[in-house]
């Protein structure tokens, strides 16, 4: 391999790594958003994003809607759907029973009903593209080809992302879910309504979820199994620390340039290796994840 | 006197045994009564791969309705039963399983999924059932050769990666080719066969082998366009195959692209899948019928597709692209059928399949199995595809790979 190759390859394992770890990056802060605030891992944050996909899909291919109501009313409609999972499912199962596995339970429940759904409706038989936002014309950064869309969905997820951190800093709301991700119980005690912030934690979540299927969908073919890709937000998380908000974000990216590099550097067959061998070594290494504070030992 | 009625006491006594004998024989074998013979089919019906199979199962059953309005075989109606393998091995197992033993099928028709149908190999082998596979090419369940399992009416894997290079290295003039193929058992088969061609004809590969459920081609093709091979060959299935053409336009690759008979189960959905006809400029595919698709020599299929099913012809996307594929693995098990006589078992069955060598009229080549080959058909045509027309391209094109045994 000469120079010229190395950074070629360099250059363009960076960018494509760079667009497409923006959107492990935002699955990876929907997983942890949830998990900080409830203690649980969403297991079904991958069908959610397939079924933002598909209702994207209908709306704009089988209704002809135009993009600008497609856009918002796919967002509503998950952040809608999460919520309602969470008050009328996930609130039940945890006063039925308080353990936290039967809450992981019912998330790989929803999984597969709506893997189940999106089968039953026919839409998910073949694989199907999404139309992109922007026409997806070629554009030369250095030596790295990207497109267009690559741009949109880099700015995008950056923004949603800056949103986000905004609002959990600086709102009321954001800063009612970090107290209910400290200590529920005292969050509570102050006057926190803590059903309302786990339906707006989820629909947020849910919300997010659908901006990811926006994006990614144009360049992914849309099938019924297409959530898979969550288990790069999964491995995106445990990268940055699962509790860990600026983690994820990191972690998404780290991923996505780390699957790139070993793709162009070492083999095409690693790609899909490439997360899962960064997941060992940081949970061998730092198994807080990278930006996961001190390991804490709680007393039970 | 006496001698004549011993006589015939004694021949209505042995034509008495020939009958119980006969009954006997009809009554042993699974799925066999005096008027209908029970055939079990498989494929992938609903899933993301059912048009691997939805269409090819429709073109088997419209075969056997045909035979069974001109008086079926031997005077036996064939009555199907059909279970859905979502194109995965634990349902193809759980459906060729239900078939054998819950329905008590005669022999099976059906597979559309290589890797799928791997997977029933070992327990049909051990059930002793004839298993005449649908367009399956499943390499792993042919070779090493058993006594009954015959299949690849479509194409083996060997035959696709040997093929693709020939057409490469004769009708483009390609020195160098990138190979994208599956990083599984499926892709190494027609890697080998490819290997061995290139070697053969002098040509030099460049090889990227990528999982199936990948969602970004970026890095395998940043190095082939590194590579600088004069063509590429895609030997996926569909999914990939579309994003790989998709980012080689936006990588302004311009070599000729060949697409192999694996990945072309909906061409109309490929083309809107990869969303820029200006991707498809320099695009060709492989394909194993005897003509392109609605072409003069397979008209009739078409027509009797149309006149079967006129609702789903009336559709877009019907026939499927593979729906011919269907016909000449029906006419083996006929065919095998017929040769085996009015009593038929199960050994004759498949000892007829060994040995049979017939023209489909559908297929690029004859089917022909032989005492060591259960492969039936290993010719390719090519095509041109802008998009909307495909125009046939002259010439033959071989693997060079032999099984060695």
């Amino acid at each position: 391999m000469t120079l010229d190759v190395v950074f070629l390859f360099l250059q363009q394992g960076v960018a494509s790594g760079l667009v497409i770890g923006s959107v492990y990056a935002l699955l990876a802060l929907a997983i942890v958003v949830i998990f900080k605030t409830s203690d649980v891992p969403n297991f079904s944050q991958g069908e959610m994003v397939m079924a933002a996909g598909y209702i994207a899909l209908y709306l704009l291919v089988f209704r002809s809607m135009p993009l600008w109501i497609v856009m918002p009313a796919t967002i509503l409609a998950a952040y809608a759907g999460a919520a309602l999972f969470r008050r009328l499912v996930l609130n039940q199962v945890a006063r039925a029973n308080g353990s936290p596995v039967n809450l992981v339970i019912a998330t790989l429940g929803l999984s597969y009903v709506l893997r189940g759904f999106v089968r039953q409706t026919g839409f998910g038989d073949t694989p199907r593209s999404f139309p992109p936002v922007v026409e997806p014309q070629s554009i030369m950064i250095g030596q790295a080809a990207v497109t267009t869309l690559d741009l949109v969905i880099l700015a995008t997820a950056v923004v949603v992302m800056a949103a986000f951190f905004w609002m959990f800093k600086y709102t009321k709301i954001g800063r009612a879910m970090r107290a209910v991700g400290m200590n529920p119980k005292a969050a509570q005690l102050v006057g926190v309504d803590l059903t309302r912030i786990h339906m707006i934690v989820w629909g947020l979540s849910g919300g997010i979820s659908a901006i990811a299927a926006l994006l990614i969908s144009p360049k992914v073919l849309m099938t019924a199994d297409m959530g898979s890709i969550v288990t790069l937000g999964f491995a995106a998380a445990i990268v940055g620390g699962f509790t860990s908000l600026p983690g994820a974000v990191v972690g998404g990216f780290l991923i996505g340039i780390i699957e790139n590099l070993v793709g162009l550097f070492i083999s095409s067959r690693a790609i899909v290796l490439a997360p899962f061998v960064a997941i060992m070594l940081v949970l061998v290494i730092r198994p807080q994840g990278l930006f996961g504070g001190r390991v804490e030992i709680k007393k039970v | 006197m006496k001698d004549r009625i011993t006589c015939v006491w004694l021949g209505a006594a042995l034509l008495a045994a020939g009958l119980i004998h006969s009954a006997g024989a009809a009554a042993q074998e699974p799925g066999l009564t005096e008027k209908t013979i029970k055939i079990g089919v498989f494929s992938p019906l609903s899933g993301a791969n059912m048009a691997y199979g939805f269409d090819v199962i429709n073109a088997a059953k419209m075969y056997y309705s045909k035979v069974n309005k001109e008086g079926g075989v031997h005077g036996r109606q064939i009555e199907l039963v059909i279970e859905d393998d979502r194109c995965n091995a634990n349902d193809l197992v759980s459906a060729v399983k239900k078939l054998v033993e819950q329905e008590q099928v005669f022999m099976l028709n059906g597979g559309s999924c290589s890797a799928a149908a791997v997977a029933a190999k070992d327990y049909v082998v051990r059930s002793k059932v004839p298993w005449v596979m649908l367009n399956a090419s499943a390499d792993g369940a042919l070779y090493p050769p058993t006594d009954y399992i015959f299949g690849a009416f479509s194409i083996t894997q060997y035959a696709v990666g040997g093929s693709v290079v020939d057409f490469g290295q004769q009708h483009l003039k390609a020195k160098k080719i990138g190979y994208i193929n599956h990083d599984d058992a499926y892709g190494a088969w027609n890697l080998e066969a490819a290997q061995v061609t290139a070697k053969e004809v002098d040509v030099q590969l460049a090889v990227e082998s990528i999982n199936p459920n990948i969602t970004d081609v970026t890095a395998p093709l940043v190095k082939l366009r590194a590579a600088n091979p004069d063509m590429i060959a895609i030997t996926t299935y569909a999914k990939p195959a579309a994003l790989i053409i998709k980012k080689a336009h936006e990588l302004g690759i311009t070599k000729p692209i060949v697409l192999t008979v694996t990945g072309t189960a909906n061409m109309s959905q490929l083309v809107e899948n990869v969303g820029n006809k200006d991707a498809l400029k320099n695009f060709y595919v492989q394909d194993v019928l005897a003509d392109a698709p609605g072409g003069p020599k397979i008209k009739w299929v078409y027509d009797m597709y149309k006149e079967y099913y006129p609702d789903l012809d009336a559709k877009p996307d019907h026939p499927q692209a593979y729906m011919p594929y269907g016909i000449a693995p029906a006419m083996s098990v006929v065919k095998a059928l017929q040769d085996a006589g009015p009593n038929p078992t199960r050994e004759k069955v498949a000892e007829n399949l060994r040995n049979q060598k017939f023209d489909s009229g559908v297929m690029a080549g004859p089917i022909e199995f032989g005492q060591n080959d259960r492969a039936a058909q290993e010719s390719t045509i090519y095509l041109k595809f802008d998009g909307t027309q495909q125009t046939l391209i002259p010439g033959s094109f071989q693997s060079r790979w032999k099984y060695k045994g």
